[in-house]
C-alpha cells in the first residue's frame, strides 16, 4: 500500500488540499497535481536550481523536498510573481536586458533573484554572481542575468521611493 | 529519476522521533535538511523503508550560549547559523566555513546537524567541528551521550551514532581571546565540495608566540583529519611564514587523501601544504590585528 | 573599407525578444508540461555495464507490478521497430536499435522500456527487471581499440575503425620540404557535451483507426527525412506527424535526436494510449546520443622563418563511441575551416573514426569545428613561440586580406567575405592589448603569473549536406538542406509565418522572423506572429544546426514575401491606377513613389485580396494572400570525383578575435580572469542584443569545455561523471564578464548579408583560454596541449616543465 498523506498548502496565495504519496517530490506535486508547470526539473538531484521555489519565505530546491514536508507551508512559484497580469519589475528587467534565452532556468533564477533583492536591494555585480551561483544557466553565460538583476534593483528602488 | 516508496513519519517532538527510530531501526533513516540525503534517494542509491522527518521538531532548532560553549540544535538551518550574530562573534570560523557549504538555497534547508551526521569527508562542517574540539550530543533509547568530534567521524558517511541514535546538538567552544581563525578551501567550482579544505585557529600567548594551534582538513582522508603533529610543531613557536610553511608540510604528511575524479591524492597533498600555510597566515593576521 | 550599409528599419535593432514574456511567466509550454487525456509514462532501464552479452531478461515481476501497462525489451524490439536511422559509413555492420538487442555496447544503453500510469511506478518496474549480463572485454581507449585483437564493439564490422582515409589538399610534400620551420605537437581534446537544462522528451499518441502517429517532441529537425523515422516505427510516411515543442536549450544536442520520439511512438502504438517519455538527467548524460568530439591529434605545421605559414599535416583519431549515427560529419566541419583565417597553402588530413564502449557522438555547438579552431590556434602559437614572434604579429602576417574574397581554401570550401585585420584591430583596442602586456610585465616583476591569450578564428555557417557524404567515393547523399516558410497576410494586414523544422529552442526564431518580415513589408514587428508547423503536410525544412537558421529562414521569408508583395502590387496598381513599379511598400502602406499621399493601407489591399476577387483584374487567379517558399542552400557545389577538392560546403564564414587575460596561482593551479574580450564579425547583425547573448553563452560553454567539463569513462567503461555533481557546468562565479565588439562585413551571398553566429563563442574560448594559461606559465615553458585544463594539470605541467630533461 502506498504511504499516503493529506496535506494543505498555500501556493501563490491560493489554498490547496491534496492527498499525496510520501515519496512525491514537491516539484512534481506543483507541476503534476497543481498544474503549476512553471517550476522546471532540470537535474532532480539538487544541483541545477531550475526547480527553485520559495517555501515559507526562503528559496529551496523543490526536487529536494517531499510534498508531504510542505504540509502547512506557504509556497511561491514563478506563477506568483506577476500580479494582475502585470510583470514584476524583475520580469520587466529580464525582458529588457534579455536575461534569458531558452527560459528553462528562468523561473528558478527569478525566484532566487526575488529573494536576494529583498535581502540586498542594492547589490554589486560580484554579490549577484555569488547569489545566483546555485542556479545553472546553460544559455546566457549569466552576464545579462546579472545586468537584469541590477536593473531590477534600480527599478524596485524607484518603485519603493 | 524518482524515489522508491517509503513510509514517512513526521514526529513533532524529539521523544517521538527517538521512539520511532528505535521502532524502525535499522531500516529507518532520519531526514534532516535532506540536501544530501534526498539526492541519494532520488538516485535510488539510499533506499530506506522508513524516513523519520525531523523538520517538525522545533525543539531541535536553536543557538545558545552555555558554559563557554555555543550549543547549536541539530535542526538549526545552516543559514541561521551563518547569520547568527552570536556565532559570528564567538565562533567566526564556523560562519566563514558555512559560506563554503553549498549555495544559499542549499543552506536554507540544510541543517548543521545534518551536515555533521552525514559525515561527508569533503564537507566543511565536520572539519570545523574537529578543529574546534566540538562535542556532539546524541540521543537514543538509552538516553543522551556526548561524543567528542574527534571520535564522532569514523569514515565516509559513517559516524559513531548507533542506528537508533539521533544527533541532537553540537557544542562548540568559543574562540578564546587572542585567537585568529581562517577557513580556506579549494574546489573546482564555487559551492562545490572541497577538493581540500582547511580549518585553522591560532591562539597567541601574550608575548606573541603561538600558544595553541588547531588544524583540521576536509577532502583529506576518509574523515576529517586533525593535523596534530603540525599543531604540536606550532605550539610555542614564534609565528612566521617559515613556521607556517613547515606546518603545511607536516600536515600534508598527516593526511590520507584519496584519488578521485576531481583530484589525485598527490595533488590534494600538494594543495593541502599550501592551504595550511595560507590559513595559518590568515589566522595569525586576525589574531594579531584583532578581528 | 567603409561601405555604406543600406538603410534598414528593423534589421539591426535590439528589439525585446518576442519569445520572452511567456517564458518569464512560466508558460514556456515545454514538452514535459504537456498532458493528454489518458496519458501514461515511460522510463528506460539502462545497462550498468559497458560491454556485455544479454543472456536473458526476465521482466515478469515488472509486468505484474500494479500500474504497469507494458515492458518492452530488446527481445521484442525487432518486431516492433526497424533499426534506427543511421547516416554512418556502413549501417548494416553497426546496426543501431532503439533498445539493445543482443548485447550492450556502452554503460547507459537502454535495454528495456516500461510504460506505467506514472513515472514513479515506471521506475519501480525498471528495478524489477532482471537482466542476466555476460560481461565482455571493454574497450574505452580509441588507440587501443584500433589495434588488431581489440574487443570488437560491432562484430560484423570486423574492426573498430569505422572509417579512415587520408586526404591531401594541395602540395603538402613540397610545402613541408621548403619549410624552414616545422613544429609538431600531440593534442588531446576530451569529450564534453551540450547538457541543456531541459532533456529530450516526447509525448506520442497513436490512433489505430486512422493509423496516424502524432508525436510532440522537442527535437524535430530535418522534416524531409522524417520518412526514416516512420520507417523505424513501421508506419507509412504520411501517417507520421511530429509536432515541435519549445525546447529548454539544445546547443546541437536536439539536432535529429530521434531516439526519444521513436521510443515514445513505439510505446504509444503498443499500449494504445498517449505515452510521455522524457529523459531524466542520467539518461541525458549517459545515453543522449549527443556527446561531443573526443579527439587525439598529431599535428605538424610548416612555416618560413619570417612567420609565413605554409602547410598543415593532421592525423586525428576520433572516439565516436559505440555507434556513428552521423558518420564523420563533424570532420566535414573541421575541413570547412581547417586553415583558419590564414593563407595556409596545403593540408593533409588523416582521419580515423574509432568505435569504443561509450555513448555515441552527436552534435555540440561547433560540431567539430571548434576543435579544429583550437588545434590551428594552438599550432600557430607554437610557431610564434618557435620564432619568438608576438601572437598578434604572426596572425597579421598570415591573414587572408579583405580584397582576396571570395577565397577558396585548399579543401575546396570557400570563405565568402571578411576583414580579419579589422576585427583584430578592434579587439586590440577594446582589450587595450598594450596595457595588458604592461600589466603582465609588472605582475611578473611581482612574481605573479599573468597570461594573455589572443586568437583569431573562423565561424563557418550554413552547412550543405555534402559534408555528410563526400568522405566516400560514391556520392550517396543529399545535396541541399532547404528551409521553408509559409507567409500569410490576413485581411487585417497582419502576417503569420509558419516554420516547419523546429519550435523555439532558446534562440530567437520569432524575434528574427518578426524583424525580417517587418523589414520586408515595412510594418511593425508586433504585426507578425509565428506558428511552428507540424511535419505532416509541412514543407521541407532542416532546422537549426551549423548556424544556418537565421540565414535560411530569412531567405525563405524573402522568397515568400516577394510572391505576396507582387500580388499586392498588382491589386494596388489596379486600384491606384499606377504601374506596379511606381509603387512601394512603406510605413504599413503601398504608396506611389514620390507621391506618398496616394496610398492604400496593407489592410485595404488584403481585404480586397480576400473578399473581392471579382473586383480585381483577371490575372489575379485566386483569392487570399499566402505564399510558400522553400529556400535552398544559396551557395554550394559538388565535390570533385577524386576528392582532392570537396567543393563549397560551408561558405558563409564569420570571424572572431578573442583576447583573455588570466592570472594563475601556481601553488594551487587555480586561475582568475582579469579580462575577456570578444570581437565578432557575423556579417549583418539582425538583433545585436540577441547576438551578444549567443556569444556570451557560447563563451560560457567554451569555458566549460576548456576548464571544467568532461565525460570521464573509467577503464572498464563506467561513466564517472554521471550527474551534475561531477559533470561541472560553470556557474556565474566561473564565467568572466565578456566585453563585446562587432564588425559587420556582409556576406555577398546571403539575405541581407547575414552570417550565422550561434556557435562562435564556444568555437573560440577553448583556444583563447589555452593560450592565456600557456602565456601565464611561459616562465616555466609550459605547453598547453590538452583540454579541459584543470588545476591539477596546471601543477603537473609546471612540474614536468621544470623536471630535468634526459
Amino acid at each position: 500500500m502506498a504511504d499516503m498523506h493529506a496535506i494543505r498548502v498555500t501556493v501563490n496565495g491560493l489554498p490547496y488540499e491534496a492527498t499525496v504519496e510520501s515519496r512525491l517530490l514537491l516539484a512534481d506535486f506543483l507541476r503534476d497535481h497543481l498544474g503549476l508547470v512553471g517550476t522546471h526539473l532540470g537535474c532532480e538531484h539538487g544541483v541545477c536550481g531550475a526547480c527553485t521555489v520559495i517555501l515559507n519565505g526562503r528559496t529551496v530546491r523543490s526536487c529536494l523536498v517531499f510534498a508531504v514536508q510542505a504540509d502547512g507551508a506557504q509556497i511561491m512559484t514563478v506563477e506568483g510573481l506577476a500580479r494582475d497580469s502585470q510583470f514584476h519589475p524583475l520580469q520587466e528587467a529580464f525582458r529588457d536586458k534579455q536575461g534569458l534565452q531558452c527560459g528553462f532556468c528562468t523561473p528558478g533564477m527569478l525566484m532566487r533573484a526575488y529573494e536576494f533583492l529583498q535581502e540586498n536591494p542594492n547589490p554589486t555585480e560580484e554579490e549577484i554572481r555569488e547569489a545566483i551561483a546555485g542556479n545553472l544557466c546553460r544559455c546566457t553565460g549569466y552576464q545579462f542575468i546579472v545586468e537584469a538583476i541590477q536593473d531590477a534593483a534600480a527599478r524596485m528602488a524607484v518603485a519603493s521611493r | 529519476m524518482k524515489p522508491a516508496a517509503f513510509t514517512y513519519f513526521a514526529p513533532s517532538s524529539l521523544d517521538q522521533a527517538v521512539s520511532l527510530l528505535a521502532d524502525h531501526a535499522p531500516e529507518a533513516k532520519p531526514l534532516a535538511g535532506g540536501q544530501s540525503l534526498i539526492p541519494l534517494i532520488n538516485f535510488r542509491l539510499a533506499e530506506s523503508r522508513y524516513l523519520i522527518d525531523l523538520n517538525r521538531i522545533s525543539e531541535l532548532s536553536y543557538i545558545r550560549e552555555a558554559d563557554g560553549t555555543i550549543a547549536i540544535g541539530a535542526m538549526t538551518r545552516q543559514f541561521e547559523a551563518e547569520r547568527s550574530e552570536l556565532v559570528s562573534r564567538t565562533i567566526p570560523l564556523l560562519t566563514e566555513a558555512l559560506r563554503f557549504t553549498g549555495h544559499p538555497t542549499i543552506r536554507h534547508r540544510g541543517t548543521v546537524g545534518g551536515a555533521l551526521a552525514h559525515a561527508d569527508p569533503a564537507a566543511e562542517l565536520p572539519a570545523v567541528a574537529v578543529a574546534l574540539g566540538a562535542e556532539l550530543v546524541a540521543r537514543g533509547p538509552a538516553g543522551t551521550r556526548t561524543i567528542p568530534a574527534g571520535e564522532f567521524f569514523l569514515g565516509p558517511l559513517s559516524t559513531a551514532l548507533a542506528p537508533d541514535e539521533l544527533l541532537v546538538e553540537v557544542r562548540i567552544p568559543q574562540l578564546p581571546p587572542r585567537a585568529g581563525w581562517a577557513f580556506l578551501e579549494l574546489s573546482r567550482r564555487h559551492g562545490d565540495f572541497a577538493i581540500v579544505g582547511v580549518a585553522a585557529v591560532i591562539t597567541l600567548a601574550p608575548d606573541g608566540r603561538v600558544e595553541r594551534a588547531s588544524l583540521a582538513l576536509c577532502g583529506a582522508g576518509p574523515k576529517p583529519v586533525r593535523a596534530s603533529r603540525a599543531e604540536a610543531a606550532l605550539a610555542g613557536a614564534s609565528p612566521s611564514q617559515e613556521r607556517f610553511r613547515e606546518a603545511g608540510e607536516i600536515a600534508a604528511q598527516e593526511i590520507d587523501p584519496d584519488s578521485d575524479l576531481h583530484a589525485s591524492a598527490y595533488y590534494r597533498r600538494r594543495v593541502a601544504t599550501v592551504l595550511v600555510r595560507r590559513a595559518l597566515a590568515e589566522a595569525h593576521r586576525r589574531a594579531t590585528e584583532g578581528r | 573599407m567603409a561601405t555604406q550599409a543600406p538603410a534598414r528599419k528593423w534589421i539591426g535593432q535590439s528589439i525585446p525578444r518576442v519569445e520572452d514574456p511567456r517564458l518569464l511567466l512560466g508558460r514556456g509550454e515545454y514538452v514535459t508540461d504537456l498532458v493528454l487525456p489518458g496519458m501514461v509514462h515511460a522510463a528506460i532501464l539502462r545497462s550498468p555495464l559497458a560491454h556485455a552479452r544479454i543472456a536473458s531478461i526476465d521482466a515478469s515481476k515488472a509486468r505484474s507490478l500494479p500500474g504497469v501497462l507494458a515492458v518492452v525489451t530488446g527481445r521484442e524490439i525487432k518486431e516492433l521497430t526497424n533499426p534506427m536511422p543511421d547516416f554512418g559509413p556502413d549501417p548494416s555492420k553497426h546496426t543501431w536499435w532503439v533498445l539493445a538487442t543482443d548485447k550492450v555496447r556502452y554503460m547507459g544503453e537502454p535495454v528495456a522500456a516500461v510504460v506505467a500510469t506514472d513515472r514513479y511506478i515506471a521506475e519501480d518496474a525498471c528495478e524489477l527487471i532482471e537482466v542476466n549480463y555476460e560481461p565482455l572485454p571493454v574497450v574505452v581507449d580509441p588507440v587501443e581499440a584500433m589495434k588488431p585483437g581489440a574487443p570488437l564493439v560491432h562484430e560484423p564490422l570486423g574492426t573498430n575503425v569505422a572509417y579512415s582515409r587520408t586526404f591531401v589538399f594541395g602540395d603538402v610534400e613540397r610545402d613541408f620540404t621548403e619549410a624552414e620551420v616545422v613544429v609538431r605537437d600531440h593534442l588531446r581534446w576530451h569529450r564534453s557535451g551540450a547538457q541543456p537544462l531541459e532533456t529530450v522528451g516526447a509525448v506520442a499518441q497513436y490512433n489505430p483507426a486512422t493509423g496516424m502517429m502524432t508525436i510532440y517532441c522537442n527535437s524535430v529537425t530535418f522534416t524531409f527525412l522524417l520518412f526514416l523515422v516512420a520507417n523505424t516505427l513501421k508506419i507509412p510516411s504520411n501517417k507520421l506527424n511530429l509536432i515541435p515543442c519549445p525546447a529548454g536549450g539544445s546547443f546541437g544536442s536536439k539536432f535529429w535526436a530521434v531516439r526519444v520520439p521513436i521510443l515514445a511512438g513505439m510505446l504509444a502504438k503498443l499500449v494504445g494510449r498517449p505515452v510521455k517519455f522524457v529523459e531524466d538527467r542520467i539518461d541525458n548524460i549517459t545515453t543522449s546520443d549527443h556527446h561531443g568530439s573526443d579527439r587525439i591529434y598529431d599535428v605538424e605545421m610548416a612555416a618560413m622563418r619570417d612567420g609565413t605559414l605554409r602547410s598543415l599535416r593532421v592525423k586525428v583519431v576520433d572516439d565516436y563511441g559505440a555507434y556513428i549515427q552521423f558518420g564523420v560529419g563533424t570532420h566535414g566541419n573541421s575541413l570547412a575551416q581547417v586553415v583558419g583565417p590564414y593563407k595556409i597553402k596545403s593540408v593533409q588530413y588523416e582521419l580515423y573514426a574509432v568505435l569504443t564502449n561509450k555513448c555515441q557522438q552527436g552534435a555540440y555547438r561547433g560540431f567539430g569545428s571548434e576543435v579544429t579552431n583550437w588545434v590551428v590556434e594552438r599550432m600557430v602559437d607554437l610557431v610564434a613561440r618557435e620564432l619568438g614572434m608576438d601572437p598578434v604579429e604572426i596572425r597579421r602576417k598570415n591573414f587572408i586580406q579583405p580584397h582576396e574574397f571570395p577565397y577558396t581554401i585548399p579543401t575546396g570550401n570557400m570563405y565568402d567575405s571578411g576583414n580579419y585585420p579589422g576585427v583584430l584591430e578592434k579587439a586590440l583596442q577594446l582589450a587595450d592589448y598594450q596595457g595588458l602586456r604592461e600589466m603582465q610585465r609588472r605582475a611578473r616583476e611581482e612574481g605573479r603569473y599573468v597570461g594573455i591569450g589572443l586568437i583569431s578564428a573562423q565561424e563557418r555557417s550554413v552547412f550543405s549536406s555534402t559534408e555528410f557524404w563526400f568522405w566516400f567515393d560514391q556520392p550517396t547523399g543529399i545535396t541541399s538542406s532547404p528551409e521553408s516558410v509559409t507567409l500569410k497576410m490576413d485581411p487585417m494586414g497582419n502576417i503569420t509565418a509558419t516554420l516547419y523544422s523546429q519550435a523555439f529552442w532558446g534562440q530567437s526564431p520569432e524575434t528574427m522572423v518578426a524583424q525580417v518580415v517587418a523589414e520586408e513589408f515595412d510594418i511593425d514587428p508586433s504585426q507578425v506572429s509565428v506558428i511552428y508547423g507540424g511535419s505532416a503536410g509541412g514543407l521541407p525544412a532542416t532546422g537549426p544546426g551549423g548556424s544556418r537558421f537565421t540565414i535560411m529562414v530569412a531567405g525563405a521569408i524573402q522568397g515568400a514575401a516577394r510572391r505576396i508583395k507582387e500580388k499586392m502590387l498588382k491589386i494596388a496598381s489596379h486600384k491606384l491606377e499606377v504601374a506596379p513599379e511606381d509603387l512601394e511598400f512603406a510605413e504599413g502602406k503601398i504608396r506611389v513613389r514620390g507621391t506618398p499621399e496616394r496610398a492604400m493601407t496593407l489592410q485595404e489591399v488584403a481585404m480586397l485580396a480576400y473578399l473581392f476577387k471579382l473586383d480585381l483584374p483577371p490575372d489575379i487567379e485566386e483569392s487570399g494572400l499566402e505564399a510558400d517558399y522553400t529556400f535552398d542552400h544559396p551557395y554550394t557545389t559538388m565535390p570533385a570525383p577524386d576528392r582532392k577538392n570537396l567543393g563549397v560546403f560551408y561558405p558563409f564564414v564569420g570571424h572572431a578575435c578573442h583576447i583573455a587575460a588570466v592570472e594563475v596561482d601556481i601553488e594551487t593551479g587555480q586561475h582568475t580572469f582579469l579580462k575577456y574580450v570578444a570581437v565578432h564579425d557575423a556579417g549583418t547583425v539582425v538583433n545585436p542584443r540577441s547576438l551578444n547573448g549567443q556569444i556570451i553563452g557560447g563563451v560560457a560553454q567554451g569555458l566549460g569545455t576548456a576548464m571544467y567539463e568532461q565525460y570521464v569513462y573509467s577503464p572498464d567503461g563506467q561513466l564517472l561523471t554521471g550527474s551534475y555533481m561531477d559533470y561541472l557546468i560553470p556557474t556565474a562565479m566561473e564565467v568572466p564578464k565578456v566585453e563585446i565588439g562587432h564588425q559587420e562585413t556582409p556576406s555577398p551571398f546571403t539575405p541581407y548579408g547575414i552570417k550565422g553566429a550561434g556557435e562562435g563563442g564556444r568555437m573560440m574560448t577553448p583556444a583563447v583560454v589555452s593560450a592565456a594559461i600557456e602565456d601565464a606559465l611561459a616562465p616555466f615553458g609550459v605547453r598547453v596541449n590538452e583540454v579541459p585544463i584543470t588545476p591539477e594539470k596546471i601543477l603537473r605541467w609546471i612540474e614536468e616543465a621544470q623536471a630535468p630533461r634526459p
